[in-house]
Parts: C-alpha cells; sequence; structure tokens
C-alpha cells in the first residue's frame, strides 16, 4: 500500500474508503456518550425527575405555600400551578445552575484532563468538535427541560389534581387550556436556557476552567437579578437575558400581550450568537501548545476580569434607568383593578353566592412607590376603594381595601392585604371545604412597555 | 505521477514569545521509513510534532502530509495519521475500552472487534475495562498507542513513546513499529533516550536548540559517529593493553575498578581477532557508548568527543549519569 501522489483535500488513500472522517455528528455521538456518563448529568435528570414530585409531596403534607411565587398560593388547588412554581423557581435559579453543570466543564474538562491533543489528533476538525459539542450540551440542556416540564405535571396532576388554574388577571382557566399554557410556558423558557448553555460555553472556553464554566452562569443570573431590582428604564431590564425567562407571564394575563415575550425570544438568540460566536473565535485561534507552556500562572489576568467585571455591572445599574419607565402606577392601577375584581367575583363563587355573568365592581384603585421615584420595581401600595350599594347608604358606602404590593420590572407583581382587610388565607366554601381566599394574595402582570 | 513524502516540512519556524522553539527545520519522512527524532531536553522535538499535528500553527515554513498542505489553523483530518504528542492522555472516568471507542466514534467510529484488538496488540485486553485513573504511566503509553492503531496509520508520530515502559514492553513497541513500518507505514519518533532508538530506526535527525543540526541514514550516522566505547574483560588484561597499542584508532585504559576501558574510532573487530591470535581469552565485551550515543553527544553538545572524550563519556554511562 503505498500513496503514490499528493492526496487532495478530502481524498483518502487509493483503494481505501474514507471512513476516518466522522464529522460533526461523530464528535455529537461521543459527547453525548461522555455525558451521559457523567455522575453529575445522571445526578441533575434524577433531581429533575425526582425534585417536582418531592416538592408536590411536601405541599402536600403542609398548609403552607410558596406564596411569594406567582401562583404559589394555588399550588394545592391546581397541580399546574405547581408546575408553574417550579418553572419561575427554575427561571430564577434552576435554568443557570443546571445550564452551568452540563456545558461548563465540556470544554475545559479537556483542558483538564489533557485530551485535548488527543481529540484535535484524531479527524475531527476544530469546527467539528465545537458544534459536535454545543449540539450535545444543548441536546442535554432541551432534554432536562423537557424532563422537568414532564416530571412536574406529572407531580402536580397526580399528587394536586387538575382543577383550574386562577390567571394572573384572576379569571380561571379551565385544565385543557391551563395544560396549553403551561406546555407553551416551558417550551418558551428553552430559549433563555440555552442562552444560559452557551454562556456556560463561552466561559469554558475563555477561562479553560470547569469552575468558572460551572459556577458562572448561576453567579451571572445572580448579578442580573439583582440589577433587574435597580432602575426603572426598560431597555436595559429587557436585555439582561435573566429577565428572559419570565417572558411567558405575559401568557396568563386576563388580555395575553407579546411584546415583552418577542423581545425575550430576540434578547436570548443574540445571547446565544453572541456567546457562541465569541467561544467559537477564542477556540479557532488557540494554540495547542500545552497549557504549562502557554499559561501564565498569577494574579494579573483574574484581577483584570474582576475589574472588567464590576465596571460593567457599574455600568449596567446606571444604565437601567435608560429608557421610558416600565412600572408606572397607571399601568399597575389599570392591572389590579380587573384582577381585584375578577377574584371577588371568584371568592363571592366560592362562597355560593350568585353572581351575575359580567358583574363589575365599582373600584376606584390609586397607587403610589414607597421609594422616593414614582417609577420603577420595588414595594408599592395600592388602595382599593369599594364602592358598595347599601340601602340607607348616600349614595354608595365605600370600603377602602390596601394591598401591599411589590412589583417585579417585568411588570410581575404580587398584593398581599392583612386578614382584616381580606380575611384569611384561607376560608370555607360553600361545600364546608378550605380553599384558598381568592383575595388573600393577588398575582398581576401588566406590558412594562 | 512521482511519488510524495508522508512528511515533508520545510523551513517551518515557531517561536513563544522570545524564544526561537523550532528554526528552519526541514524534515521529510518517506513511506515505510522509521525516522528518529532526536535531541536533548528543549530541542524542540515535542514543538515540531505539535507543528506537524496542526495543534500549532507555524509562524514560517509549510507542512505537506502525504502531498496534502496541512492547514494553519485546524486540525487533521487526514485518514491514517496517528500518534501523540507528550504523554498520552484520555479521561480518567472511564475505562480504557470506552476511552478507545470515543476516540474511534471521532473518526467515524470503529467494529468493537477493532477496539478489542488493538487493546490485545498492546497488551491491554485483560485490563481494557478499568478505568484509566487507575492504570500506570506505562498502561497508559501502551493505551495511547493502542489509540494511535485504532486509525490504521499511515504515518504514525510519536513522542517519547517508550517513556514509563518497562523493557519488555518497550521491546514490544519497537517490534509493532517495525511491523507497521514493513507494512508500509511511514514512522516518526521522537526520544532523547538514544538507546530506545538505537535499534529501531533507519534514519535520524538530530536537533539542538530548535535548529537541525544533523539528517541521514543509521548506516551514514555509523559511519560519521566519533567513535564509540566498550567495557573489556579478558584472561590476560595487561598483555590485551599492550596489544591496544598496536590498534591506533583504540584507545585502552584501566579504570579504578581495574576494568579495562576501549574507546574505539571505528570498528574494535580487528583488535579482537588479535586478542584471540595472542590466546587471550575475551571474557567480556561490553558496548557502553553506541555509535549513535556518541554521535548524538557529539552534535548536542560541545564537549570534544576525542578518545579521551568518549572514554569520560563511557565513564559517565557506567555510573550512570
Amino acid at each position: 500500500m503505498s500513496a503514490t501522489h499528493a492526496l487532495r483535500p478530502g481524498e483518502s488513500f487509493p483503494g481505501e474508503v474514507s471512513r476516518h472522517y466522522g464529522g460533526v455528528r461523530s464528535v455529537y455521538r461521543a459527547e453525548r456518550r461522555k455525558l451521559a456518563t457523567q455522575l453529575s448529568t445522571r445526578l441533575l435528570a434524577l433531581i429533575c425527575v425526582l425534585g417536582p414530585f418531592a416538592f408536590a409531596g411536601v405541599l402536600k403534607i403542609q398548609s403552607g405555600s410558596p406564596a411569594d411565587t406567582l401562583f404559589g398560593v394555588w399550588v394545592h388547588s391546581s397541580g399546574f400551578a405547581l408546575s408553574l412554581v417550579v418553572l419561575s423557581f427554575c427561571g430564577s435559579w434552576g435554568f443557570p445552575v443546571l445550564a452551568g453543570v452540563l456545558a461548563g466543564d465540556i470544554f475545559a474538562s479537556e483542558d483538564r484532563y489533557g485530551t485535548w491533543k488527543m481529540v484535535l489528533t484524531r479527524s475531527s476538525t476544530r469546527r467539528d468538535l465545537f458544534a459536535g459539542k454545543v449540539l450535545a450540551a444543548i441536546t442535554f440542556s432541551i432534554g432536562l427541560l423537557v424532563l422537568l416540564a414532564a416530571a412536574s405535571l406529572a407531580a402536580g396532576v397526580l399528587l394536586v389534581g387538575t382543577g383550574d388554574l386562577v390567571s394572573l388577571g384572576g379569571t380561571t382557566l379551565s385544565a385543557g387550556h391551563s395544560l396549553a399554557l403551561v406546555v407553551a410556558a416551558w417550551l418558551l423558557d428553552i430559549l433563555p436556557m440555552l442562552a444560559f448553555t452557551s454562556l456556560a460555553i463561552l466561559l469554558s472556553i475563555a477561562s479553560r476552567n470547569g469552575i468558572v464554566g460551572v459556577i458562572g452562569p448561576a453567579i451571572v443570573a445572580l448579578v442580573m437579578q439583582l440589577l433587574l431590582l435597580v432602575g426603572s428604564g426598560v431597555w436595559m431590564h429587557m436585555l439582561l437575558v435573566g429577565s428572559a425567562f419570565g417572558g411567558w407571564y405575559a401568557l396568563f394575563t386576563a388580555h395575553p400581550y407579546y411584546g415583552p415575550l418577542v423581545i425575550a425570544c430576540i434578547v436570548s438568540v443574540i445571547w446565544i450568537v453572541a456567546c457562541l460566536v465569541g467561544s467559537w473565535l477564542i477556540l479557532r485561534r488557540r494554540d495547542f501548545a500545552g497549557a504549562p507552556v502557554a499559561r501564565r500562572a498569577g494574579w494579573v489576568v483574574p484581577v483584570r476580569v474582576a475589574v472588567g467585571a464590576a465596571a460593567l455591572v457599574a455600568f449596567l445599574a446606571i444604565a437601567g434607568n435608560w429608557g421610558p419607565a416600565g412600572d408606572t402606577a397607571a399601568k399597575l392601577k389599570a392591572s389590579i383593578e380587573p384582577s381585584f375584581n375578577n377574584l371577588t367575583l371568584l371568592q363571592q363563587r366560592e362562597l355560593g353566592r350568585t353572581v351575575a355573568p359580567g358583574a363589575k365592581l365599582n373600584v376606584l384603585p390609586s397607587c403610589s412607590r414607597r421609594a422616593s421615584t414614582p417609577t420603577g420595581p420595588g414595594d408599592w401600595i395600592c388602595t382599593l376603594d369599594v364602592f358598595i350599594p347599601q340601602p340607607g347608604a348616600v349614595p354608595f358606602q365605600q370600603t377602602p381595601v390596601t394591598y401591599d404590593v411589590s412589583v417585579q420590572s417585568n411588570g410581575c407583581y404580587k398584593a398581599e392585604s392583612p386578614p382584616s382587610f381580606v380575611g384569611q388565607q384561607t376560608m370555607k366554601d360553600a361545600d364546608g371545604n378550605q380553599v384558598v381566599n381568592p383575595l388573600f394574595v393577588i398575582y398581576g402582570c401588566f406590558n412594562p412597555l | 505521477m512521482t511519488p510524495v513524502a508522508a512528511v515533508r516540512a520545510s523551513g517551518l519556524v515557531k517561536r513563544f514569545e522570545t524564544t526561537v522553539a523550532v528554526d528552519r527545520v526541514d524534515l521529510v519522512v518517506e513511506e515505510g521509513e522509521i525516522r528518529g527524532l532526536l535531541g536533548p531536553n528543549g530541542a524542540g522535538k515535542t514543538t515540531l510534532l505539535r507543528l506537524l499535528f496542526g495543534l500549532v500553527a507555524p509562524d514560517d515554513g509549510d507542512v505537506e502530509l502525504f502531498g496534502r498542505p496541512l492547514g494553519a489553523s485546524d486540525a487533521i483530518n487526514l485518514d491514517g495519521v496517528a500518534g501523540f504528542v507528550e504523554e498520552p492522555t484520555f479521561y480518567p472516568y472511564l475505562s480504557g475500552r470506552v476511552n478507545l471507542e470515543l476516540f474511534a466514534e471521532l473518526d467515524g467510529g470503529a467494529d468493537a472487534s477493532r477496539v478489542e484488538e488493538v487493546l490485545d496488540q498492546v497488551g491491554l485486553a485483560s485490563r481494557g475495562g478499568d478505568r484509566v485513573s487507575g492504570y500506570s504511566t506505562g498502561m497508559r503509553q501502551r493505551l495511547g498507542i493502542a489509540a494511535a492503531l485504532l486509525r490504521s496509520p499511515r504515518l504514525l508520530l510519536l513522542d517519547e513513546p517508550t517513556s514509563g515502559l518497562d523493557p519488555a514492553g518497550a521491546r514490544d513497541m519497537g517490534g509493532l513499529v517495525r511491523r507497521l513500518a514493513a507494512e508500509g507505514t511511514a514512522v516518526l519518533l521522537s526520544s532523547h533516550l538514544i538507546g530506545d532508538l538505537e535499534q529501531v530506526c533507519d534514519s535520524f535527525t538530530v536537533l539542538r536548540l530548535g535548529k537541525v543540526v544533523w539528517n541521514g541514514s543509521a548506516v551514514q550516522l555509523r559511519d560519521q559517529a566519533p567513535g564509540s566505547a566498550y567495557r573489556l574483560a579478558t584472561s590476560d588484561d595487561a598483555r590485551a593493553l599492550e596489544i591496544a597499542e598496536q590498534h591506533p584508532h583504540i584507545h585502552a585504559t584501566r579504570s579504578q575498578t581495574g576494568e579495562i576501558r576501549l574507546a574505539v574510532q571505528g570498528r574494535v573487530d580487528a583488535y579482537v581477532l588479535d586478542l584471540g591470535r595472542a590466546e587471550i581469552a575475551v571474557r567480556r565485551l561490553e558496548l557502553v557508548v553506541s555509535p549513535l550515543e556518541s554521535m548524538f553527544f557529539a552534535l548536542t553538545s560541545d564537549v570534544e568527543l576525542d578518545s579521551a572524550g568518549l572514554a569520560e563519556l563511557a565513564e559517565a554511562a557506567l555510573a550512570g549519569t
């Protein structure tokens, strides 16, 4: 066997089939297998399956509920609420951690084990390796998200039931409608999840350090959560990919709005593309001369990175005020008033009172922010003056109901009122069952754009 | 159609900051040839292999593998080019067998039987199911060779292949390389241990401070070598020393232990025949410094290798330094 002429690109040895090139698909298969054999991946999958059942089980044996999370008070009455609470929690912490553990070490592990030179001396090119690893990370990210969605839905339906879900507008959603919306909500979080997966990949490649890649996305998510509390402008808040996890809330309002949802998807795609392009540029230009030779130990690089990151966070905090205010008194009033109306009617129905279709309370809301600035996320107070026609009263009896409202930058809020105004968290319905008092906590969302 | 070399590198230069690791190196490895890449530590052998694998981009010069230019920023994806740089590395949490299966997958997949075959070839068939984290250095070296064999190499690039191997392992490796070369595989072996390569290679390239200081066949190297050194024990050492004085190309001395040291420029055959004619029994004639070793030292050090220098080299070799 001898090569008697120069081989052209893609050509194999004379008389041989080119079997030593599998391209992206081969790398993808190998990476999928590696990920599947790793303890961390198996542990994550186990947590994704058992976690929602454990959560539902704990809720089943206790009367409390995670009221701070949207839909939290409804976890005892609708299994769909349980799935949405799990999704809300994952949007804050779960998905960034999941992305970090899955993808944060996928490139850096080759540095840690010194295996770059082994894999790069096979037939696969850098491009193949990059694409195959990224695809494997994306596959597992989506796979775990779907697993978590399925497990949380199953846990909710099996352990809580398919009761009607109370929407973020105070209306009730049938089981079928709720299921469709819950599935849509989980699917909508795939893009921001992939954005964090891409971020983990970027950190993994840039730092060549698995710890940075694994923990980095969670730290970035934490910083984003803090930045979302600062400033009243909508522009910068919308660009922070952490806020994209909450895009689905708009689907659960009485009158769904899609602007923030579309922006969340676009922002996620921009993050994905930016992180992956950055990752590829770093990997493509890298000389694999051996880590000890190429890398210098010392504090110079970490200090520069820390200073740069601090400067960026400071800039983003200032930029949080750019653009029009998303959270205003007018928007909050326009949202909380119909929600209060709908929930009052729901309460009356549950108490066995007849409510005419389309009945509407005469409510005059007034909202103000507790801080010095009149707009932006944070603590608000809303007083709802309810005018109830009373025989003998002139002309109505005015009943004020005051809510402490915690408003997020994405326009979603939780309103709580003291029991002296709206009663206890639970009440007895017409059949004598203990049920959630719909007015105790009001969840709602308005379009911040 | 004209035959092409497995490796043709010309004018290769690689700098790391101010250090020139590879300095205008030309290298040709033909099919079926086993070429030794020799040089002391820091001579540029590993960097040269990295350049051939495309792991680092040259600052200047060209590399062709089987007549195909090697991309500056991309890894090779040419069939049959295999090997490793420095010590072979693996995923420690996986077994040797699964590691090979993964590497085979990167090449488009291989039959399970092929994995078993190469494990058997390197003597790891019984330990293939063990995690690599439990492997000794020698076992990892064997697994590295197995990973290279998976690609049915037509060009094998191995960096210090006998490092960590026991003598039997090193011998087996030599046999394996010779067998592959007999089938047409071009082999480039890098080492700073001359003894590892002397019995295996057909030709040598010697590097010093990144530059090629000698290039040629094993025969040429032996012919040009400054000499060799032996340890001699006879039935009559005093007369043996007298007879040695009659051979101008042999410098014989007594060591502190009373043994005879021979520094030989050329062949020792005529002297041994003379000893026989003088009815002096040769009880021991041991090669202490081979022609290749003397050539290596002559090329890679500033020490002049005359008779005295060879004798010093022999003493150093016997002292294990």
